[in-house]
């Protein structure tokens, strides 16, 4: 007997009412709703016992108290320690996305060690007459700046760099009545932003700015001005030229600026910042001491400031980059090195910044990675000394610039943190405020081992208060002068700086809303004609690059404001003008 | 569903945001993206395809300089209390509001992406997920165990922190404390305000400061005309800043309606 | 209709609900054994162990849920019985420091947020109410897992437990105690 096909049709007809009698049908349902809610392509936390650790950040020298909450040892939040008699509990965004660093797509994760040593070596001896070899420490007055000034000062033609010389004063905000800030981002990341914060009652703030900066939106007055015309008034306020060049420089009117030299004779005293040819007044600036050092580190090379480096004179230099400081343009350290083949090595945990230039970059580890020490931030009355205790380990084969640099120099060093706590131990004065138990007792009151362990389990010492601190005034890094008028390149550039490289959740901030001017992307008047989110080309007479096109109408025509994006500041210089080309 | 419930002393977790002490610098955003596991922006992310649980606006009462003012304004949901829109027009049924803390709770689980719960927000505090989550290499180690992350084409939206609110039930049952009590905990977003310009709490406890500040003249809520009851309260003794809270939509400017 | 195409009809069926019945349940889980063949019967009645020694409340509420591996080597450095699975536990996990990779039979999907210190403490539920006789059995019994949607076969009423722990199971239990107020109560 044959099967016909009328059999086969049945069986699967029967089989087919069966199987709606099954639980079967019915489960993979159920079975595939449940399986896209569990969708295999998101990522799934990792669970274990939440614990809470404590740090310091050290992504600027504010350098605030940073409580960790852990899952195992991995952090997956911070914020701010509450009771901090600096920083207040306050975490900026940056700070808040600290712990993504170690994760960032553009980490170097490995780089020539033995060839850029080697290179170094062949560089100091091959160093001439009038050459030399430079340390550029982009955020001096760290502990691992005096190993650095201690290596150049061992080495015959050593020099040690900073962006700005040396500078230790400090600004008290408690004593200021009336601020007068030239550009400077007083309320937005300047100093240390808890203190900001707290002292803001005290003080009436007039902002000077060709943008409209958010310290300008939250200033008491905003004065707008041409861009670059910040000497102008600077000279008008100080006496030294008339009011009326000032007026006619910077747009304002004869009336306004009269008006600002009254309030800054009767409203004292004052604290300017960001122009140093008007000085502050009464004890708003006032030379801080700093941190004990061991005695034996005093046999160190002095600071050099950049710009006082002679051209052409730099065989080797060594740039540390590993702390995040100000991003000099290229063309500024540039111009310092030889002609002929200089070796350039770049101490970097990003690609981003000076690793475009070198010849060699070797990998660092990046906060919340590794210790070091974060120097005291400008509007800390007293010197202070914390560590950014590490909270994950750094991946293999990164380089501590410290000691590279030090075997280059021929200097022997050991555990140069834990030495300069036993110095600052040794001075036995100053107070510890250890994060776990809010608690501040008097450094006299701990022993050594205990004022170590405390700094690595999250704490700060400040130093006891010096009334004898004599009066200072600030240095402002350099005069802008106003940008010439050019044809062909008709914008002035005000360049607003961001704390880049960040974590990639900044976009919250810069593209998934209008907040704040995302790094690749510049600012123009929405009259420019150009649409929001246009791609351009930003050119000065420096070059080229490709950016982005935000409108603001807080951007004055004629003016281009730029982020920090290491390759928009390459092309920018003190009084520069751009042009922004649709592409 | 709250028929046969216990007698609990319901709470109101609402807010206070001082409009005149936000200096923009959007920490409570960048807070709020790691306390709920919110993805990084895709590349085709814009400021209307985002997602910003936590948005802070940059308004301006439309003048130029010399009489040009500036205000941020943060908003987030403003977990609405009465006729509560999105709740009413979920075909789903996938967020509910919780009569014991008055919490406007989005489950993404249950949602099947139709977005009219975004229509019908008149905050625009609701996001959808465009595309699906994706963190660099190595960065989901610093998810937070306390909040699912959602997968592509479901709408989110701020929960009040209910990971730390969580958190805080937890801790009050080990400690023996009775469930009919509401417990103490603080959004990432209050928490990590530099300024404190966010205020949060139980707008049922008298003794609050949110509960307190709100019953100030200087309080007010965004288009309060539709009477959604909203539990977030701004304040400002700046009047443009009052006009702009009755506006459609925070921010001036051309509107980026390209998407 | 002719005797054969009945047949037919009929054979089919009996396939389907054959295959439905008793073939697909054993097929859709996936089996696999615990690293370790553990017993709670000798540990609660030896070691006078009771639940919570082991699965123990951390400080802040949280539950520790199966024990990590230093719980157990905190006992078991050196043996303490004859039995060959505690020798191989040692060789294999202690000496080594290695931890094993336990199945949770009751584990939630990631979207639930379940606190054991509401249930256990408040509440005073026993634990053999919703996780059965896992306490007192001798051996471990494999751990099944849904082929694809990756949920443990005891989320669903088994002999083992009874109680099942599908959101519905929960539901049940809260909505007769007057504890339903909002979806976000139990979700995360």
């Amino acid at each position: 007997m044959n099967t016909t096909r009328r059999e086969v049709l049945m069986f699967a007809g029967g089989s087919a009412v069966g199987v709606l009698f099954t639980p079967a049908p019915w489960r993979l349902i159920t079975d595939s709703a449940l399986w896209s809610e569990n969708w295999p392509g998101i990522p799934a936390p990792g669970h274990g016992e939440i614990r809470t650790r404590y740090t310091n950040c050290s992504l600027c020298t504010a350098g605030c108290a940073v409580r960790a909450r852990c899952v195992g040892d991995q952090p997956v939040q911070l914020s701010g320690v509450s009771g901090h008699p600096l920083t207040h509990g306050a975490l900026c965004p940056f700070g808040l996305a600290g712990h993504h660093l170690p994760y960032l797509p553009s980490r170097v994760k490995q780089g020539p060690a033995k060839e850029a040593a080697d290179a170094v070596a062949n560089g100091i001896a091959k160093c001439g007459a009038g050459e030399c070899v430079a340390t550029l420490d982009l955020q001096p007055a760290r502990t691992a700046s005096w190993t650095y000034r201690r290596a150049m000062a061992a080495l015959k033609n050593g020099r040690y760099v900073a962006p700005s010389g040396d500078s230790s004063v400090a600004v008290d905000l408690s004593q200021a009545r009336t601020v007068l800030s030239f550009g400077v981002p007083v309320l937005d990341g300047w100093g240390t932003p808890g203190n900001v914060n707290t002292a803001r009652g005290g003080f009436r703030l007039i902002q000077i700015e060709a943008v409209e900066s958010r310290t300008a939106t939250m200033a008491d007055q905003w004065l707008r001005i041409r861009p670059g015309s910040e000497d102008a008034l600077a000279q008008a306020l100080a006496g030294t030229a008339p009011i009326a060049t000032a007026a006619d420089a910077t747009g304002l009117a004869t009336s306004e600026i009269v008006a600002l030299i009254a309030q800054l004779e009767h409203d004292g005293p004052t604290l300017v910042l960001g122009s140093s040819r008007l000085a502050s007044s009464g004890r708003t600036v006032i030379a801080r001491r700093e941190a004990p050092v061991p005695a034996e580190w005093q046999k160190a090379a002095p600071v050099t400031a950049l710009a006082s480096l002679p051209d052409r004179s730099v065989r080797v230099l060594l740039i540390d980059e590993s702390a995040q400081g100000e991003y000099l343009p290229w063309h500024t350290i540039e111009k310092k090195l030889v002609s002929d083949n200089p070796v350039i090595v770049a101490f970097a945990w990003s690609r981003e910044g000076y690793a475009r230039h070198a010849n060699f970059v070797l990998p660092v580890g990046v906060y919340p990675e590794v210790a070091g020490d974060i120097p005291s931030a400008i509007d800390s009355v007293a010197a202070t000394f914390r560590i950014a205790a590490p909270l994950v380990s750094p991946p293999a084969d990164m380089v501590k610039p410290e000691q590279f640099v030090a075997a280059a120099a021929g200097l022997a060093t050991g555990d140069t943190l834990r030495e300069r706590a036993d110095a600052i131990h040794k001075a036995a004065r100053g107070s510890l405020f250890t994060y776990a138990d809010a608690k501040s007792q008097a450094l006299k009151d701990v022993t050594a081992d205990a004022f170590w362990k405390a700094l690595n389990a999250g704490a700060c010492w400040i130093d006891a208060p010096d009334d004898k601190a004599p009066v200072a005034q600030l240095a402002a890094a350099g005069t802008e002068s106003r940008p010439a008028e050019q044809a062909d390149l008709p914008l002035a550039v005000v360049v607003s700086r961001e704390l880049t490289p960040g974590s990639p959740i900044l976009s919250k901030l810069y593209q998934e809303s209008n907040l704040r001017l995302a790094p690749n992307r510049v600012a123009l008047n929405p009259a420019c004609g150009l649409e929001d989110g246009a791609q351009a080309v930003f050119e000065t007479l420096l070059g080229k690059c490709h950016v982005g096109v935000t409108l603001d109408a807080g951007v004055p025509a004629g003016v281009v404001q730029v982020s920090g994006s290491p390759a928009v500041l390459d092309l920018c210089a003190a009084g520069v003008r751009a042009k922004v080309v649709r592409v | 569903m709250t028929s046969a419930n216990k007698q609990i002393r319901a709470a109101r977790y609402g807010m206070t945001i001082d409009v005149d002490r936000c200096n923009g610098c959007g920490a409570c955003m960048v807070a709020c993206s790691v306390e709920n596991n919110v993805p990084p922006a895709h590349e085709g992310a814009t400021d209307r395809k985002g997602l910003t649980w936590i948005r802070v606006y940059k308004v301006d009462n439309g003048e130029e300089y010399p009489n040009r003012r500036t205000a941020f304004v943060p908003v987030m949901c403003q977990h609405c209390g009465n006729e509560t829109p999105c709740v009413h027009v979920c075909p789903q049924q996938a967020v509910d509001v919780d009569p014991s803390t008055g919490v406007v709770g989005e489950m993404p689980q249950r949602c099947l992406g139709c977005r009219y719960c975004m229509a019908a927000c008149p905050y625009h505090a609701r996001y959808f997920n465009w595309w699906d989550p994706a963190w660099p290499a190595g960065m989901e180690k610093t998810l937070n165990p306390g909040v699912t992350p959602r997968m592509r084409g479901v709408v989110e939206k701020c929960n009040l922190c209910h990971g730390r609110w969580h958190a805080a039930k937890e801790r009050a049952a080990a400690e023996g404390k009775p469930d009919t009590e509401p417990v103490d905990y603080l959004p990432a977003c209050a928490e990590a305000c530099p300024t404190g310009a966010i205020h949060f709490g139980d707008l049922n406890d008298s003794a609050s400061a949110a509960a307190k500040e709100a019953a100030e003249p200087e309080s007010f809520r965004l288009l309060e005309k539709l009477n959604t009851q909203p539990k977030i309260y701004y304040r400002s003794k700046k009047e443009w800043v009052r006009e702009i809270a009755a506006a459609p939509r925070p921010g001036t400017g051309k509107e980026n309606t390209r998407g | 209709m002719t005797l054969r195409r009945s047949i037919s009809f009929l054979a089919g069926l009996a396939m389907a609900l054959g295959a439905g019945w008793v073939a697909f349940p054993r097929v859709i889980y996936r089996s696999r054994p615990q690293p370790v063949n553990f017993s709670h019967k000798i540990h609660a009645e030896k070691a006078g162990a009771k639940c919570e020694d082991c699965h123990s409340f951390r400080d802040d509420g949280t539950f520790a849920g199966i024990p990590t591996l230093d719980k157990c080597a905190g006992c078991h450095a050196a043996p303490m019985g004859t039995t060959a699975a505690e020798k191989s536990f040692i060789d294999e996990y202690v000496t080594p420091n290695r931890e094993p990779q336990w199945s949770a039979y009751a584990g939630q999907p990631e979207n639930v947020s379940f606190s054991h210190a509401a249930h256990v403490k408040r509440a005073q539920m026993t634990c053999e109410s919703c996780h059965g006789n896992t306490g007192s059995s001798d051996t471990l019994r494999p751990y099944q897992v849904d082929r694809i949607s990756g949920y443990s076969h005891d989320i669903w009423k088994t002999p083992n437990m009874p109680h099942g722990m599908k959101m519905a199971d929960c539901v049940a239990c809260h909505r007769q105690k007057g504890l339903e107020h909002s979806c976000l109560d139990c979700h995360k």
